[in-house]
């Protein structure tokens, strides 16, 4: 520990790093809990895996680059990192799953770089989008939630399922299906309109999808009271969440046939885990407040092109590292006037 | 086929025509090389170099032919940026300057000096003053610190001191490594 | 007029808001960013002001504002009063100093300054016999209001007065000499660092004075409006305040309690509304903010008579069982005052000078106050969080009250990219601290700052010299080029004027036929020289009183070589024997002195009985001769006097005479070090250098002789 600092300020409002990505965590409590109600124990077992995984993999990797352990471990970013995975992989994906996105996520998308602070691109999404690529099948293979498929996943099952992909007494099958995001591109290729997919069991009729609203509901409660906690800044989740509604809308006013409405396009997939959690992520997105807003509007931007046109279902994860790569021309054309001077 | 001949052709020509333009438009005006080269001299006028002054080596340099680590005051630095300029491989310095840190300037003991005038005439700077066989005096603030009065004068009444630091020129340290953070740049944003 | 310190509905319900959303407090003041550290002020508030305490010895740096270090006027072992005058100078910019207490000098030393260096300047050491006997009126005023500015203005030049606040700047300098240039006199009573209160217990003990010193800056400036700022932390100041002004055309407004609130900046855009432009004096602008201390000191001035002797500081931190106010006399020492504060542990540590939050950490804790210090903190360090990579939060940046990016500030200045640094416009940087005070990764951000400008403002410098040394290098080169030429036209001359002199020889009777070439050589030679010397003409027209310097120098020279012995006689004489052996041509010689009457104008000044010859009766050659004699001499006596020198060192004479001349000739390039980095000055340089460059070619020429 070192001294008082050599020069001023002689005071400091204690806040830290640690804290800050402590409150990232908690903040992510209500949606883990929801997670649970509506696809069951799967997502603890995964979030397990994830942290031991992130607490070998940075040992390691601080070791080999002859750091001190303590201090980057217990800065907990790395565990925002291994949330966001979790919250974005099926929670019944088998275990190799989770483990080989969080060691390349860290890998590459963070030690490479230099660590904390310095990598470009958001090692969540990195990971994410690497599973993305590598195993598709597995990855789009969601559990149904227990109100469409009729069975609640116990903790047992999920352990069985995760760690030797079989199930006890149900089929697999059964039990998983597409994600409404899916379900509604594919339907839309074989020519049946959003709407009609909107209404079929699988939304229980109310146009949005049952269990990912709530999770987004959620994840939206958490992110308010990080924005009163000043954990994040508004400029993210209004830039994107904003930036989304209104595509969304004018598209759909457009042609309500083939878009989808802007509500089921705001509650479906990882939009809010994204808006408050995964974007928020100050040292890949712009430092600037215009930057910020640009940068998350552009994301939004991206989301919608890749899930209305893309090969991917969600774009979530395409769309962040693409605007990551613009950060730092944003921040370039975004600096703030200072005081004292004209534009 | 014709058609995305055509398209192609188009572009082709179109991005000419937006080369050209940018090439005229945002022309850099080019100082000749030796200027260049002279610009990231240190202009200390030591002949360390084995040329006259850093004007001749930045004029050799430019015609290359001399290497470009022979002076030694720029150090590592100077030498980066001459073989940037002329594009030439870098080479290690041959002889580190001893103290880069600080600047030293001649100060002759006027009690000792014998007023010969050797060192003004050693001097690339004019920067000491004085008539034979009067006392001479340096400068200090136009002394480049090239030591080449030292060896001219012939009662070794001069040396070279340190500059002062006073409150007025007076630098904050650098925070010291500890208080740094631990990991190293990621390569700056262009 | 008075404003009592009602709020409106949304500044109430922002103050509601923020029980809960305590950031939302930045919704009620003007400017961006700022922080709310905690303030800590009851501490030093809580006893009771001291007013009576005189240390034993007084330290008085010579040195204690922005400018030239002043000199002192008194010597060991004088006795002084009170308000006596120490200190002063009229080289520039600077604050006379007065003696605090009454007592002796009893050493004029280097001691350490109350600096981030820890460096030593020169300082008045006085002992104080506490008896405090002081000369009443000592600025001898007749106590009425200064009617013009200029008469103000050296009035608190004379009173030693500097802005107060903390960066030292002398406040006569601040003020426009104009009537009406100022619209807003802003007094600036929002000290808005934690811990600090000595402000606060000025505007409760002294608001009358306070008041009366910006009636008195506004009238003799012709000022209209008078603010005055208070955070609304100090319910007590702003009460005694309130009722000083009452009746005057002083405003008191209450301004919410945000650091850095009292910065000049912030404060002015809060009362104002205008934002100062950058680099632009807040004077350009119409507006005029000093700190309540400085007006209490000009009040005092103005009125009374009495300099700048005292000041109120905080003596306060956690450190301390009994923090205190106290009206501190200048040179008290920091260790005294802390330990007078009863420190809870013993004073190990390293005391701050200032607040926490811009307050530079002392050197060494025996340091005194000086006319800037308003408070010493005493706060024993604590364990700090490490550093850890900036994260890019962006806290820093919604803290800066400038809006500036402290991170890419930071990002640069540790890569050492300082050209971006300052292109993020680093200068404009306050030091506030408010970065640095959010950032959750616990970075010294100012620091980074700190070290960045003082970087930058070392490679400026490095670049300036560079640049002079290349052009001074460029000249000698020229120069040397030139005497070259110059060495080889003479020689040619030369050669040319013995070979006719043989060929007159040879043909001794009839001259007539030979005569027109020896003119015309002569005639050749003296255009030679007339160009050459129009040629320096042209250069250097500002060089006149160089030369003239070094004539002076050359004429004293002679002077004492006429005193002198012998061999130096012979030398003076010899052009004349010379001049007589030479052919007499008076046409030709009327005609080469006509051309050479431009070149040779400065000299004949002093000339001498051997210059007259010349001037009568030369060509040029002749003429050439009789500077190199003059030289000569000059050398001859140079030499002698380094033999005596050698001889006698004890006697003081000729080593007077020594140091003398030399100090003449180094006159002009003094001149020139004082502007070396203005590139507009660089004409005058140039022809600086060249009168130098000649005066040393002369030099060095008569060296060649020797040799
Ligand atoms: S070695 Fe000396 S003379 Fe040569 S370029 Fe370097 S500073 Fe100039
Ligand atoms: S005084 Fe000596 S060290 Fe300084 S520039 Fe001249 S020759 Fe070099
Ligand atoms: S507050 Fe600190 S960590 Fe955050 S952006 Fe600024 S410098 Fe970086
Ligand atoms: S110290 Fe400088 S950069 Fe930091 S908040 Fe203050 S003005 Fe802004």
């Amino acid at each position: 520990m070192a001294t008082i600092p050599h020069t001023s300020p002689f005071t400091h409002n204690a806040s830290s790093v640690r804290k800050v990505m402590l409150q990232v965590q908690i903040a992510a409590f209500p949606a883990l809990m929801t997670h649970i109600y509506f696809f069951g124990f799967g997502i603890t077992i995964q979030w397990t895996l994830a942290v031991l995984t992130l607490i070998i993999v940075e040992t390691a990797l601080l070791k080999l680059r002859n750091r001190p352990v303590a201090p980057y471990i217990f800065d907990l970013s790395g565990l925002i990192t291994v949330t966001g995975i979790v919250f974005c992989i099926p929670p019944e994906s088998p275990w190799w799953v989770i483990v080989s996105g969080v060691t390349f996520a860290l890998i590459f998308g963070k030690h490479l770089y230099g660590g904390l602070g310095y990598n470009p691109f958001n090692p969540a999404m990195l990971g994410y989008a690497f599973l993305l690529i590598s195993f598709p099948a597995e990855l789009t293979q969601w559990t149904l939630p227990s109100e469409v498929s009729g069975h609640h996943i116990s903790f047992i099952e999920s352990f069985h399922l995760i760690f030797t992909g079989q199930s006890l007494n149900l089929s697999f099958d059964q039990l998983t299906g597409a994600t409404p995001l899916d379900e509604v591109k594919t339907a839309l290729a074989m020519g049946v309109p959003v709407t009609t997919t909107l209404n079929s069991t699988n939304f229980n009729g109310e146009q949005i999808p049952y269990g990912w609203a709530w999770i987004n509901v959620a994840f939206f409660i958490g992110g308010l009271w990080m924005l009163y906690k000043r954990a994040i800044r508004w400029q993210y989740p209004v830039g994107f969440l904003g930036s989304l509604a209104l595509i969304a809308y004018v598209f759909h006013w457009i042609d309500p046939d083939t878009y989808a409405p802007a509500s089921f396009h705001l509650l479906t997939g990882g939009i809010m885990l994204a808006a408050f959690f995964i974007i928020t992520d100050p040292v890949t997105s712009s430092t600037t407040p215009l930057g910020r807003f640009i940068y998350a509007a552009g994301i939004a931007v991206l989301v919608y092109v890749i899930r209305n046109w893309g090969a991917f279902p969600d774009g979530i994860a395409f769309g962040i590292l693409i605007m990551n790569m613009f950060v730092p021309l944003i921040d370039q054309y975004t600096q703030p006037r200072v005081v004292g001077y004209r534009r | 086929m014709i058609s995305a001949i055509l398209i192609f052709l188009a572009l082709a020509i179109l991005f000419g025509i937006l080369l050209g333009y940018a090439s005229v438009r945002f022309k850099i005006e080019g100082n000749p090389v030796a200027e260049q080269i002279d610009n990231v001299l240190p202009q200390t006028q030591c002949g360390q170099c084995g040329f006259p002054g850093c004007k001749p080596y930045a004029e050799a340099l430019a015609k290359g032919e001399s290497e470009v680590n022979l002076c030694v005051p720029g150090g590592h630095e100077v030498m980066i940026q001459i073989s940037e300029i002329t594009h030439r491989e870098p080479k290690e310095m041959e002889a580190e300057p001893e103290n880069i840190a600080q600047k030293i300037v001649a100060k002759i003991d006027e009690d000792i000096c014998i007023g010969c005038v050797h060192c003004i005439k050693a001097c690339p700077v004019d920067a000491i003053l004085g008539a034979t066989k009067m006392m001479h005096t340096v400068i200090e603030s136009e002394c480049t610190g090239c030591e080449k009065c030292i060896p001219v004068c012939p009662v070794d009444c001069i040396a070279m001191i340190p500059e002062e630091v006073t409150p007025q020129t007076w630098g904050w340290p650098e925070p010291t490594p500890q208080e740094a953070p631990l990991i190293q740049t990621f390569p700056p944003k262009d | 007029m008075t404003t009592t310190p009602t709020r409106t509905f949304k500044q109430k319900l922002i103050l509601g808001l923020s029980k809960l959303y305590p950031m939302a407090k930045r919704a009620l003041y003007r400017f961006h960013g700022g922080v709310f550290p905690r303030y800590n002020k009851e501490l030093s508030l809580s006893h009771p002001l001291i007013t009576d305490f005189i240390p034993k010895t007084l330290v008085l740096p010579l040195q204690q504002h922005v400018g030239v270090i002043t000199e002192p006027l008194v010597t060991l072992g004088d006795l002084v009063l009170k308000n006596q005058l120490l200190a002063n100078t009229e080289k520039g910019l600077a604050a006379p100093i007065h003696a605090p207490t009454s007592g002796k000098i009893v050493a004029i030393e280097e001691r350490t300054l109350p600096h981030a260096s820890g460096l030593s300047g020169l300082s008045i050491i006085l002992e104080s016999d506490q008896k405090d006997q002081a000369i009443e009126n000592s600025l001898d005023v007749d106590g009425s209001i200064p009617e013009m500015p200029d008469k103000l203005k050296a009035l608190i030049h004379r009173a030693g007065i500097v802005g107060m606040g903390g960066a030292g700047f002398p406040t006569f300098a601040k003020i426009p000499s104009q009537k009406g240039q100022i619209k807003y006199l802003l007094i600036n009573g929002a000290e808005c660092e934690p811990f600090i209160t000595c402000d606060d217990v000025l505007m409760q003990t002294r608001a009358n004075d306070i008041v009366q010193g910006a009636l008195i800056v506004a009238q003799s400036l012709g000022i209209e409006h008078i603010l005055c700022g208070i955070e609304d932390n100090k319910g007590k100041a702003i009460k005694a305040m309130q009722k000083a002004a009452k009746d005057t055309n002083v405003q008191i407004k209450v301004v919410v309690t945000a650091y850095p609130m009292g910065g000049q900046t912030q404060l002015t855009q809060e009362l104002t509304g205008i934002e100062l432009p950058a680099h632009t004096h807040a004077i350009d602008v119409g507006v005029l903010m000093m700190n309540v201390a400085t007006f209490a000191a000009i009040y005092q001035a103005v009125i009374h008579g009495n300099p700048l002797t005292s000041r109120y500081v905080t003596v306060s931190g956690l450190g301390l069982n009994h923090p205190f106010n106290i009206d501190a006399r200048l040179g008290s020492s920091f260790k005294e005052l802390a330990l007078l504060a009863e420190p809870k542990t013993p004073l190990t540590y390293p005391l701050i000078k200032g607040g926490p939050m811009m307050g530079i950490e002392m050197q060494s804790n025996d340091v005194p106050i000086i006319k800037t210090t308003n408070c010493i903190l005493a706060t024993p360090p604590e364990p700090m969080e490490e550093p850890m990579p900036c994260i890019r939060c962006g806290e820093c940046m919604d803290a800066c009250p400038i809006n500036l990016l402290p991170q890419q500030l930071y990002w640069h200045s540790r890569s050492h990219e300082f050209d971006k640094v300052e292109e993020l416009k680093v200068f404009d940087c306050i030091e506030c601290g408010c970065c640095s005070f959010v950032c959750p990764s616990h970075i010294p951000l100012v620091q980074y700052y700190r070290f960045a400008k003082s970087e930058i403002k070392h490679i400026k410098q490095e670049e300036a010299t560079a640049e002079l040394a290349k052009k001074r290098h460029e000249f000698r080169q020229e120069r040397l080029e030139r005497e070259k030429k110059e060495r080889e036209d003479r020689i040619r001359a030369k050669k040319e004027a013995v070979k006719q002199k043989a060929a007159q020889k040879a043909s001794a009777e009839t001259t007539e036929t030979e005569k027109p070439k020896a003119n015309a050589a002569a005639a050749a030679a003296a255009r030679a020289a007339k160009a050459r010397a129009a040629k320096n003409g042209k250069e250097t027209p500002p060089a006149e009183p160089k030369l003239s310097a070094r004539d002076r120098a050359i004429a004293a020279a002679k002077k004492r070589t006429d005193a002198a012995s012998k061999p130096t006689e012979s030398n003076t004489t010899t052009p004349t024997k010379k001049q007589k052996d030479k052919p007499k041509d008076p046409k030709a010689a009327a005609m080469a002195a006509a051309k050479k009457r431009a070149a040779k104008a400065a000299k004949e000044k002093h000339s001498t009985q051997a210059d007259a010859t010349a001037s009568t009766e030369t060509d040029a050659t002749d003429t050439t001769d009789t500077m190199k004699d003059k030289r000569a001499a000059a050398v001859e006596a140079a030499r002698q006097k380094a033999a005596e020198k050698k001889r006698a060192k004890q006697s003081e004479q000729p080593e007077n005479d020594s140091l003398e001349t030399p100090s003449v000739a180094t006159k002009p390039s003094d001149e020139t070090t004082a502007t070396p980095n203005k590139a507009s000055d660089a004409k005058r340089k140039a022809a600086m250098a060249a009168a130098k460059a000649r005066a040393k070619k002369q030099q060095s020429k008569t060296t060649e002789e020797k040799t």
